[in-house]
């Protein structure tokens, strides 16, 4: 099964980020994460989000998850401005709108591959009951690992780890995926199987952010927009190079 | 299966140790609070109803002359419910070879037809066998102590006889104080047979159920009013006796009981809820991260709610499967254990069923309501804090407190195990309070247990005699003595009039009833500890003192001011001098020359106190044999013989039941609140893996994490320790107080018990080592595969 989107027209201002800043106090003092970023993604481009640890990488994206809100500026992806959601209804739409894979694969340890995928699903009621097993069971082949549906999380290796957390962002087939270093655990073979899929997403018209250090691996992206002192410094089209 | 309650089995799979921990807490509460619950509804109820399913009496009214009496007429009186005639006579009875205690002998009407004052069988569920002619039935709880049973042939001392007589049958008098804890043993025979035996006219002793009265003074003012009735009919009353009103003579005991198990169940039960709630928050905050990446992939709050919802009430339900049964038996054995010593049937046979209700309902509910408030927390708790550190951490930023203590002069470790004792407040708060709690408790345990027995060391103390002998009559001295001159031990032998007990009353008295104790007033035999005043000193003006249950009967009458008291008929104004602290009936001491002088001028005596040479316990247990020896050929008529050392334990089995609770119930609270500081404790260093993990990572060894929270552990005791020993304190004063009135009405002296401190700090201090290193072990033993697991 090949993953469907709905909608091929490519909206400029899929997502809108305007004037965004993010300030954190903590005991050791203010300390601001994010300065007045504003820049769009249009729908099913391809962008990597680059720079130094503690550039604000993370942060930026939680905005775009609603993970975190903005201490100022607005957040809007595809018509929604997240930062007005309450919690509850914030998990709903993330459940609906957004797939995120973690550094840390972050699989539910007590619960199968399959069955991690199949949760997804029980929280958001985007795929009919009926459907849901067959579905997974599709997502699951379509990251290769078919053969390892049954097995516990800790019975896989790192790289098939993220595949079934890819797989599971994947459950309610939002048409944005996230992605916070999903290579940075894994060795260079396997982040090329990852990134593979994440560029077959692309294909199938799937909006995709990934947070990465891979500064060489520029030609997979449409778009490299770099990150210094939580500033935007650099966003070039992948094709400009 | 809905894979969001898979997941929630997974969980519960995962980490079997700190589930059972959970469960066995759960399990320890529901139980402990069960078991009180099921044997309080029973006790509270089963008690007063073996005293009224009697139809007991409200009153006993004694003359010569009842043969006037036309008893048909007095039943068709309208204040009365019943009446009938019902013999009384303190015998002795042999219960082993030349050990005599008292027989009250009952003359019974009609066997087969009681209906007032009932007895029963041995089991408790009928009427009595009926005794044949010259035969008699005992009552069942004399049996415990005496070699008596159906079949065999009682020797019973009737004046100056010795007569045989068949035990019949064993019955059950459940409006009697326990034959066991009074040492005496209740029989029943038929007029005839009653005549027989003790010499006496039957029908001399008329026994009354009144009809809508609500009180003693409702039956005292309607006893007033028949005593008139009967001088009109030309009978001349002895006596009226009316017993507390529709009471069990030892309902004290039992309110003593009920209150212990009441106070010690809701405490159990705070502590258990802490217990418990700790637990869950532990076993949550483990799953803080995992709440992060559910909510990430889409779980709304409810979502998350529902599956700990679950989890829990997993909890609740495995925990009331195991503890309910468990509460029941328990319930129902304690409640045994108490009727078995005060001797009533439990008739309580199914409970009811909202006490199911109750149980079932505190098993489910109270898991929930305990862990909703971690529970809703954790629902609460963003995306971003669940997956960062960040949200941890920013709880625990370093307090003002802890500069201080980096400034006090401790070596490192100890700071730094000070630091973090004191980084969660509210645990700690609640930690420390709860193991302070189980420490003053158990300590006050054991403070009123020697509240008690200091009593019973007053007791053994205020008479220095070793061999009482008590008569029923007062006869000239010489034609007592005379019996006594062949025995060994004996040093010398003083002469009273009055001695031990209610029933010894009826002799040497007031003219309304309450003990006169006429002795020498510089007599070396008594040393009571005086409340206020002094004793006695020979003074030509008349003095009196009284015992503090005396007193109080006499509405607390100032020492130094004059009492009036009629003496067979004769008025006496004498001066109250003192009150002394005696755990006795109402008595009036005063000296002997000037009660002769009063009411007694032929010097007759009926009390003999014998001072033995050889005061060993052997020698004066042989000296007592002699006494008897002496006593069962000769035309004497006993009340008792009596060991000094005998009645203290009599005193002793009173409240033997109560002290055992004392410390069972401390105990529990010991226990629990133990538990509690281990959790605490495993708690604390279940949420600080990564910590042990980073304190590795940069050098330290396993033994040294370990000795850190051992230290940490010891901190949090010994701070609960030192305040609870602290509390003990007033407690101790208080419980003593409260328990004196409650079960003896008179206030108990605060006593410390140093044996007693000595377990608490030992067993406190223990506890408290093994409650922080059982968790600490486990911390260096998990760490390193926790702490890799981890980033
Ligand atoms: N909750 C927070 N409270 C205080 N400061 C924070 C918080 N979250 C992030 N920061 C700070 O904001 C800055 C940006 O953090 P962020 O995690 O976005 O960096 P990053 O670019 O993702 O780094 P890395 O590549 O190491 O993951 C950092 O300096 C970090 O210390
Ligand atoms: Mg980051």
């Amino acid at each position: 099964m090949k993953v469907e989107n709905s909608d091929m027209s490519n909206r400029p201002d899929f997502i809108q980020l305007r004037n965004v800043s993010k300030r954190f106090a903590s005991a050791a003092g203010r300390f601001d994460a994010l300065k007045d970023i504003d820049f769009s993604i249009s729908q099913g481009e391809h962008v990597a989000i680059v720079g130094k640890s503690g550039s604000g990488k993370s942060t930026l994206l939680n905005m775009l998850t609603g993970i975190d809100h903005p201490s100022r500026g607005t957040v809007t992806v595809n018509g929604t401005e997240v930062h007005t959601l309450n919690e509850s209804r914030l998990a709903t739409w993330r459940g609906q709108n957004i797939g995120i894979v973690f550094q840390f694969f972050q699989l539910i340890p007590t619960l199968t591959i399959l069955e991690n995928v199949l949760l997804a699903m029980d929280f958001v009621y985007a795929i009919p009951k009926h459907e849901r097993k067959q579905r997974a069971m599709a997502l699951l082949k379509q990251v290769g690992l078919d053969q390892h549906v049954n097995k516990l999380p800790t019975a896989l290796s790192g790289g098939e780890q993220q595949r079934a957390a890819l797989a599971r962002a994947l459950a309610n087939d939002p048409p944005i995926v996230v992605a916070d270093e999903p290579t940075g655990n894994l060795d260079s073979k396997t982040t090329e199987i990852i990134m593979n899929l994440f560029a077959q997403l692309v294909g199938a018209g799937k909006t995709v952010i990934i947070v990465t250090h891979e500064k060489n691996s520029g030609p997979v992206y449409d778009r490299i927009i770099t990150l210094k002192d939580g500033m935007v410094i650099g966003d070039r089209r992948g094709d400009e190079s | 299966m809905n894979t969001k309650f898979k997941k929630v089995i997974g969980d519960l799979r995962i980490n079997p140790g700190r589930i059972i921990l959970v469960i066995f807490a759960l399990v320890i509460g529901l139980w402990g609070v069960g078991s009180i619950l099921v044997s309080y509804t029973i006790l509270s109820h089963d008690l007063n109803e073996n005293f009224i399913r009697t139809n007991p009496l409200d009153a006993a009214i004694t003359s010569k002359d009842f043969s006037r009496l036309d008893l048909a007429a007095l039943r068709s009186r309208p204040e009365i419910e019943k009446a009938e005639f019902r013999d009384f006579s303190s015998l002795r009875i042999e219960t082993h070879p030349d050990e005599w205690i008292p027989l009250w002998l009952f003359g019974v009407e009609d066997f087969a037809n009681l209906n007032l004052a009932r007895i029963f069988d041995q089991k408790g569920d009928g009427g009595p066998v009926t005794p044949a002619d010259g035969a008699m039935l005992l009552e069942r709880d004399g049996l415990k102590f005496s070699d008596l049973k159906a079949g065999s042939r009682a020797r019973i001392r009737a004046g100056g006889r010795i007569v045989d007589v068949p035990v019949a049958g064993i019955s059950f008098d459940s409006a009697q104080a326990p034959g066991t804890q009074d040492h005496l043993i209740y029989g029943y025979v038929n007029k005839k047979t009653y005549s027989e035996i003790t010499g006496e006219a039957a029908n001399q002793r008329l026994i009354i159920r009144f009809k809508n009265v609500e009180s003693r003074q409702d039956v005292e003012i309607v006893a007033d009013n028949l005593r008139e009735y009967f001088k009109s009919l030309g009978i001349a009353v002895d006596a009226v006796k009316v017993p507390k009103f529709n009471s069990h003579p030892h309902q004290w005991q039992l309110n003593t009981l009920l209150f212990l198990e009441g106070s010690v169940g809701f405490l159990a039960f705070l502590m258990g809820a802490v217990l418990v709630s700790q637990l869950i928050a532990a076993i949550l905050a483990k799953q803080i991260r995992q709440i992060g990446i559910l909510k990430a992939i889409g779980a709304s709050r409810s979502n998350i709610f529902q599956m700990y919802l679950v989890m829990v009430l997993a909890f609740g339900v495995v925990s009331g499967a195991i503890a309910i049964p468990l509460a029941t038996m328990s319930g129902y054995a304690y409640a045994y254990f108490v009727a078995n010593i005060i001797n009533f049937e439990i008739l309580t046979v199914s409970l009811p069923v909202h006490l199911y209700f109750y149980l079932i309902g505190a098993g489910l509910l109270l898991p929930i309501l305990l862990s909703l408030p971690t529970i809703l927390k954790g629902t609460r708790m963003s995306v971003r804090d669940a997956l960062s550190d960040y949200g941890i951490r920013q709880q625990d930023t370093s307090s003002n407190r802890s500069d201080i203590i980096n400034r006090l002069p401790i070596p490192g470790n100890l700071a730094l195990a000070f630091r973090n004792t004191l980084r969660r407040k509210k645990r700690l708060a609640v930690t420390v309070v709860t193991m302070a709690l189980g420490v003053a408790i158990f300590s006050t345990g054991f403070n009123v247990q020697q509240s008690l027995k200091d009593l019973l060391f007053d007791v053994n103390n205020s008479m220095k005699h070793d061999v009482q002998v008590v008569l029923i009559n007062q006869i000239p001295k010489e034609q007592v003595e005379k019996y006594f001159s062949g025995i060994d031990n004996i040093s010398r032998i003083e002469t009273w009039n009055g001695g031990r007990g209610g029933m010894q009353s009826n002799i040497v008295s007031t003219d309304d009833g309450v003990g006169i104790i006429a002795l020498p007033y510089n007599t070396d035999l008594v040393a009571f500890r005086s409340v206020e005043g002094r004793w006695l000193d020979g003074s030509t003006e008349p003095e009196i003192v009284m015992n503090q249950e005396a007193a109080a009967l006499y509405d607390h009458p100032v020492v130094g001011g004059y009492q009036l008291l009629s003496i067979r008929g004769k008025q006496l104004k004498a001066k109250l001098v003192g009150i002394v602290d005696e755990f006795e009936k109402p008595k009036i001491y005063m000296d002997k020359d000037m009660y002769d002088g009063i009411a007694n001028p032929n010097h007759y005596i009926n009390s003999l106190m014998f001072v033995a040479k050889d005061k060993s316990f052997d020698k004066v247990m042989a000296l007592k044999r002699d006494v008897e020896k002496a006593i069962a050929p000769s035309d004497l008529q006993i009340l008792y013989v009596m060991m000094q050392a005998e009645r203290v334990k009599i005193i002793y089995d009173h409240l033997y039941i109560v002290l055992v609770t004392i410390i069972f119930f401390a105990m529990l609270v010991l226990v629990v609140s133990a538990m509690g500081m281990a959790s605490a404790t495993s708690i604390n260093i279940m949420e600080r893996t990564r910590e042990i993990g980073v304190l590795r990572a940069i050098g330290a060894t396993p033994k040294m994490i370990y000795r850190l929270f051992v230290t940490e552990g010891m901190i949090v005791s010994v701070a609960g320790i030192l305040l609870g020993l602290l509390l003990s304190w007033p407690l101790s004063i208080v419980a003593a107080k409260f328990f004196g009135n409650l079960m003896l009405d008179i206030a108990l002296r605060p006593a410390f018990n140093h044996i007693g401190f000595a377990i608490t700090l030992i067993a406190t201090v223990v506890f408290g080592w093994l409650a922080s290193r059982i968790p600490a072990r486990g911390a260096i033993r998990v760490s390193t595969r926790e702490a890799l697991s981890y980033e």
